[in-house]
C-alpha cells in the first residue's frame, strides 16, 4: 500500500515538472493571443531554439546551465521581436487562417536553420546536479526537478509583477483588454505587439533551457508536439487567461504522466489531444472561454 | 458554363496543359526517375486539391495526413487480406477515410479556425498512436508491412501504365470538384465561407454542407494516400507525419487558396523547386527556401501564384495612368 502511494506521488511529481514547461509555453501563447489575437503555431520552435542556445552556451562556456537562462531569454526576446516585425505585423487582420499558414513557413525556416547549424541528430546535455536525489518520505526527487519547479515559479512571479506594476506591463494589459481603447489612451499598440511577442518567445526560450537542463533529448524537430500541447492548454484554460494557462499546464502534465503510467508511453502525446477534443465537443469555445462573438 | 470555350485563354491553357501531361511520358518515358517524380506530383495534386476543397467551405485542416494514412492503411489491408486488386481497394481506402472524415467533421463543424486547426492536428497524432500501439498486431506497428503495387512490376512498362492511371484519376477528381463547385452545393459552400450567419438567414443549414465538404475532402485524400502506398509498395506509420499534413497546405497556398488551379500550379512549381534544390545538394536549405517562399507569398501575394498575371497587369496599368 505504501508502495503504490509512493509511485503515485512520484508520477504526480513528474507531472508537476513536465507541467512547468507547458505552463511557460502556454503563458507566452496566451500573452500574445491576448494582445494580438493571433495564434503562433511556430511557438514550439522558440522552445527548440532555446534548448539549442542553452546547449551551445553550455558547451562553449561551461557555466552552470541554470545561469544560462540569462542568455537564452534575451536572445529569444530579440528573435521574437524580429519575427513579429517581419512576419506577423504585415498580415495582422488579414484573415485568421493566414497566421496559421505563416507559422508553417516559420516552422520550416527555424527547424532547418538549426539543423543546418547543429545537424539533426538527437542531443542531450547533463546537468551538474543530475545524480542528486532528495528523499522525501516514500518518494525520491531529483534535485533538478525541484530547481526547475522553483525557477518556473520565479519566472511567473516576475512576469506577474512586471504586468501589474510597470508602465509597460500596464500597456500590455490595456491593449489586451481593449485594443482600440488603449490606442486612444496613447498606448503605442504596435510597440506593445512587438514587446509581447518578444516576451512570449522569451518564456518559450526559458522553457527550452529547462527542457535541456532536465536531461531530456532534443533535435530540431522537437518543438511541434510541446507547442501543440501548449495550445491544448490555452483552450482548456481559456484563450487569454494566464491563471487558466497555469492550471491547464499542470492538468496536462499530470494527465499525461498518469496515462503514460497506466496505458503505456506511446499514449503520452495522444492523450492531451483526446482531452482537448472531449472538451471542445462539450464546449466549443473552451472550458473557460467566452461565448462566440 | 460550357466545359470548353475556345475563346477563353484559360481553357486553351488547360487543354495545352493536358496535352502536355499526356505526351510527357512518351518523351521521358525511359527514365524511371522522372516518371516517379511525375507520378508523385500527380498524387500530390490530388491530395492538395482535396485539402483545398475543404477551404471552399471556410474550414481548414492541419491534420490531413490522418486521412491520407487511413486511406493507405485501409486500402492496403483490404488488398492484402481479401486479395482484391489495388485499383479496386483504392475505393475502400477513400470510403474509410471519408467515414472517419465525417466523424472528425462532426466534432469540428462548430469550432473556430484555431480550434479546428488544433483538433485536426490532434486527430493525426491520435490515429498514429492507435496504429502503433493498440492496432499494432494488424498494422505491424512502427515497422509497417509490404503492400502490392498498383501495377505489378512484372508487366513491361508498368510505371508508364501507372502514370496514365494516376493521371486519369487526377483528371476525374478535378472535374468532380469543378462540377461540385459550380452546382448549388458550391454556392452554398461559398455562402457559408463568406458569412455563416447570413447563410443561415438565407435558409442554408451549414452543418450538412460542412460535413459534406469534410467527407469529400477526406475521401479524395484517402484515395491519394492509397495511391502513394501502392506506388511505393510499403506502408509505415510515418505516413501520418506532420510533414505530410503540411505539404498540401504549402502547395495550395503557393498556388492560390480557393481556386481549382491553385493546388495544381502550386504542387508542380514547389515539387520542381524541391527536386531542383535537392539536385543542387541543398538538403536542409531547401526547407528554409520553401519556408521563406511561403512567408513571402502570404504577405505579398495572398491569392497565390495563379494571381500573379492579374497582379502584374494591375501594376502595369497603375503605372501607365
Amino acid at each position: 500500500m505504501d508502495g503504490t502511494i509512493g509511485i503515485l506521488s512520484q508520477v504526480a511529481f513528474w507531472g508537476l515538472y513536465s507541467g512547468c514547461i507547458y505552463i511557460l509555453l502556454a503563458t507566452g501563447l496566451n500573452l500574445i493571443f491576448g494582445v494580438m489575437k493571433i495564434v503562433n503555431f511556430a511557438h514550439g520552435e522558440f522552445l527548440m531554439l532555446g534548448t539549442y542556445i542553452t546547449f551551445f552556451l553550455f558547451v562553449i562556456s561551461g557555466f552552470n546551465p541554470y545561469i544560462l537562462l540569462i542568455g537564452s531569454i534575451p536572445i529569444l526576446i530579440i528573435v521574437g521581436v524580429i519575427v513579429e516585425r517581419l512576419c506577423f505585423r504585415p498580415i495582422l487582420g488579414t484573415g485568421k487562417l493566414n497566421e496559421i499558414f505563416i507559422s508553417l513557413g516559420l516552422i520550416y525556416i527555424f527547424q532547418n536553420l538549426v539543423a543546418l547549424i547543429w545537424t539533426d541528430e538527437w542531443r542531450s546535455m547533463r546537468s551538474p546536479y543530475a545524480d542528486i536525489l532528495i528523499n522525501l518520505g516514500p518518494i525520491q526527487l531529483p534535485l533538478d526537478y525541484l530547481i526547475i519547479i522553483t525557477v518556473t515559479a520565479m519566472i511567473l512571479v516576475s512576469l506577474y509583477i512586471f504586468l501589474q506594476k510597470t508602465t509597460l506591463g500596464r500597456a500590455i494589459r490595456a491593449a489586451s483588454q481593449n485594443r482600440k481603447g488603449a490606442m486612444l489612451m496613447g498606448v503605442n499598440v504596435e510597440k506593445v505587439d512587438m514587446l509581447t511577442f518578444g516576451i512570449g518567445a522569451g518564456l518559450a526560450g526559458a522553457a527550452g533551457t529547462l527542457w535541456a537542463v532536465s536531461g531530456q533529448v532534443f533535435n530540431p524537430y522537437m518543438g511541434s508536439i510541446p507547442a501543440i500541447k501548449g495550445f491544448a492548454i490555452i483552450i482548456l484554460g481559456g484563450l487569454g487567461s494566464i491563471p487558466g494557462a497555469i492550471i491547464g499546464g499542470l492538468a496536462i502534465g499530470m494527465v499525461e504522466n498518469f496515462t503514460a503510467f497506466t496505458l503505456g508511453g506511446s499514449w503520452k502525446d495522444a492523450v492531451s489531444f483526446i482531452l482537448l477534443i472531449v472538451v471542445l465537443v462539450i464546449r466549443p469555445t473552451g472550458l473557460f472561454g467566452e461565448a462566440e462573438e | 458554363m460550357k466545359l470548353l470555350d475556345p475563346r477563353d485563354p484559360r481553357h486553351l491553357l488547360t487543354v495545352g496543359f493536358l496535352v502536355l501531361a499526356f505526351l510527357i511520358p512518351l518523351v521521358i518515358g525511359s527514365s524511371l526517375y522522372y516518371l516517379t517524380i511525375l507520378i508523385l506530383m500527380l498524387i500530390f495534386i490530388i491530395y492538395a486539391s482535396a485539402w483545398n476543397f475543404l477551404t471552399f467551405s471556410g474550414q481548414g485542416s492541419l491534420g490531413h495526413a490522418a486521412f491520407f494514412g487511413i486511406g493507405g492503411y485501409a486500402a492496403s489491408l483490404v488488398a492484402l487480406k481479401v486479395g482484391l486488386p489495388p485499383l479496386v481497394t483504392l475505393l475502400f481506402g477513400g470510403c474509410f477515410a471519408a467515414l472517419i472524415g465525417v466523424l472528425i467533421g462532426l466534432t469540428c463543424v462548430r469550432l473556430r479556425e484555431w480550434f479546428l486547426a488544433m483538433v485536426t492536428f490532434g486527430f493525426a497524432v491520435i490515429i498514429q498512436t492507435l496504429i502503433v500501439s493498440q492496432l499494432a498486431p494488424v498494422t505491424g506497428g512502427w515497422d509497417g508491412f509490404p503492400v502490392p503495387k498498383l501495377v505489378p512490376t512484372t508487366i513491361p512498362g508498368y510505371l508508364m501504365i501507372e502514370y496514365y492511371l494516376v493521371l486519369l484519376i487526377a483528371i476525374a477528381v478535378i472535374l468532380t470538384f469543378r462540377y461540385l463547385l459550380q452546382s448549388r452545393i458550391g454556392l452554398a459552400l461559398a455562402a457559408i465561407r463568406e458569412n455563416e450567419v447570413e447563410a443561415r438567414a438565407a435558409g442554408i443549414n451549414p452543418v450538412p454542407f460542412k460535413l459534406f465538404a469534410f467527407g469529400v475532402s477526406a475521401f479524395v485524400t484517402g484515395i491519394a494516400g492509397s495511391l502513394e502506398i501502392f506506388h511505393f509498395g510499403y506502408i509505415t506509420p510515418e505516413i501520418f507525419g506532420i510533414d505530410l499534413s503540411f505539404w498540401p497546405i504549402i502547395y495550395s497556398i503557393t498556388g492560390g487558396l480557393g481556386t481549382l488551379s491553385g493546388p495544381i500550379v502550386g504542387t508542380i512549381i514547389v515539387t520542381l523547386l524541391w527536386d531542383g534544390l535537392n539536385a543542387l545538394g541543398l538538403t536542409y536549405a531547401r526547407f528554409i527556401i520553401i519556408g521563406v517562399l511561403l512567408v513571402l507569398i502570404i504577405i505579398f501575394l495572398p491569392r497565390g501564384l495563379v494571381s500573379l498575371p492579374d497582379e502584374i497587369r494591375k501594376r502595369l496599368k497603375g503605372k501607365r495612368s
